[in-house]
């Protein structure tokens, strides 16, 4: 497929092109046509609401999602669904089993699915998501929601990315989500508690309604909302503090361009990171020099300093 | 490719990475015996590939749809209830149907050695039965996918 037939499919809605064209900002040697993809479409971004989904692994996101997905579709809405992975620092594999969960409400109701790993790149996962989305966004989506896993850089990323950060937790986390709170509190513009059916699930919203009503307060009101997933009880009142947040973001002018920043720091990243690969290819080419430094006993960083020096390892 | 080392985790990873080959395994039709599917998706993973598993029960058009959405190189089949030729042809049909050529199909399950030229004349190879060595099913899925992503290039 060529890059401007992927566009056109992108802008068309066409499944296979927005799927090869998210392989291809997936790939981290493929900066140059990723650009050429995002340049191709950007005009036609800006339009999806992005709702970034994250919290601790079990807490039953996936199922979640495959209900608020199949609500948010009603009514001739398009919805995507985007689930990051993480890949093994070892084999380089992983399994991405998120789709299981959601199976029966996507092919159905339409709703397109994508799982992306993150591959143990550093940065890469983030540039990649933000590029899918966009893809997503020019292929008219109406909602996009992206699921993350856990607490850390993924859930800093996803404030950045998302419209609208749900963070869901859970009854029986017990002295976890002390810890848990720490970096979470901050970021959820609606909190959920998952699993209503199972005891303890009260002592969860009113723990998390005392921490929430200890933090300065902002514009937005931030809901608790208690979910029953199996019973798809809540989802009414979830549904409702989505679309309200929504048009709260539309009275803050600053969110696009603080989001633009982002982008451009990001991009700037992936090209420096580019530059940097060919840059360590071509310098670390010859093998016999780098054996010559090893037999003459130089430490790595002087033999890095050398090699850095005369631009090549061929010396 | 071979180039310089990098390190992450304690383990040295080639700054040069070809991109993983991406796997949807699937036991497409009525059939819940997926302990054998389980070992092949950790295996798969552990050969490094991506791997998706679609889960107990998804109907043929689902497979398809997900090998699509996901952009896979290779779709892995597996069937033990001897709806083989009915539900891997349906499967094959549906790709043709809607233009695909550059996604692998493999099979593998309780299949007579008498079904198996039938299933190769759709294009579904490997056809493993129980038994089979993993890294016999892992090269073999390496191939194919080296083969439909040189048809993705084009």
């Amino acid at each position: 497929m060529k890059i401007q037939d992927i566009i056109n499919g992108i802008l068309n809605g066409d499944r296979r092109s927005i799927a090869r064209a998210i392989s291809i900002v997936e790939d981290d040697e493929m900066v140059i046509e990723s650009s050429e993809v995002i340049k191709g479409i950007y005009n036609h971004t800006g339009r999806a609401h992005v709702i970034g989904i994250t919290g601790p692994p079990g807490i039953g996101k996936s199922t979640m999602i495959g209900r608020l997905a199949r609500i948010l579709s009603d009514g001739n809405k398009k919805v995507s669904v985007i689930a990051v992975d993480a890949s093994s620092p070892f084999s380089g594999g992983s399994l991405l089993g998120n789709r299981i969960r959601m199976q029966e409400s996507l092919t159905e109701n339409g709703i397109f699915m994508r799982s992306l790993a993150n591959r143990g790149m550093n940065g890469g996962l983030s540039r990649s998501t933000w590029d899918a989305v966009k893809i997503l966004d020019a292929a008219g989506n109406d909602y996009i929601i992206i699921e993350t896993v856990g607490a850390g850089q993924a859930d800093l990323d996803i404030v950045d990315l998302a419209d609208t950060v749900i963070v869901v937790l859970g009854p029986g986390l017990g002295d976890e989500i002390q810890a848990i709170k720490a970096g979470i509190m901050e970021i959820g513009d609606i909190f959920v508690v998952n699993k209503m059916d199972r005891d303890g699930s009260f002592l969860a919203m009113k723990d998390i309604q005392d921490s929430l009503a200890m933090t300065p307060q902002k514009e937005w009101k931030v809901p608790v909302i208690g979910l029953d997933s199996l019973k798809g009880k809540g989802y009414d009142e979830l549904v409702s503090e989505i679309m309200k947040h929504g048009e709260f973001n539309g009275s803050r002018p600053n969110i696009r361009l603080d989001r633009f920043m982002k982008e451009v720091e990001m991009a700037l990243q992936a090209e420096i990171r580019r530059q940097y690969l060919l840059e360590a290819r071509e310098l670390l080419k010859s093998k016999d020099a780098i054996a010559r430094f090893s037999g003459e006993k130089i430490d790595p960083y002087s033999a890095a300093m050398k090699i850095l020096r005369s631009g090549k390892a061929g010396l | 490719m071979s180039g310089g080392m990098y390190l992450v985790d304690g383990k040295n990873l080639s700054l040069f990475k070809d991109k993983p080959i991406k796997v949807l395994l699937a036991k497409p039709g009525i059939d819940g015996h997926d302990r054998g599917v389980l070992v092949l998706a950790k295996a798969f993973r552990d050969a490094g590939m991506e791997v998706l598993y679609a889960g107990l029960l998804p109907t043929p058009e689902e497979v398809v749809d997900t090998a699509i959405n996901e952009d896979v190189d290779v779709i892995a089949l597996s069937l033990l209830n001897g709806a083989h030729l009915t539900v891997f042809r349906k499967i094959s049909e549906l790709l043709k149907k809607r233009g695909i050529d550059d996604i692998a199909v493999v099979g593998g399950g309780t299949i007579p050695d008498g079904d198996k030229p039938k299933l190769e004349k759709l294009g579904i190879t490997g056809n493993y039965g129980p038994g089979t060595p993993l890294s016999t099913i892992v090269d073999h899925i390496t191939a194919r996918a080296s083969e439909a992503r040189s048809r993705k290039m084009q």
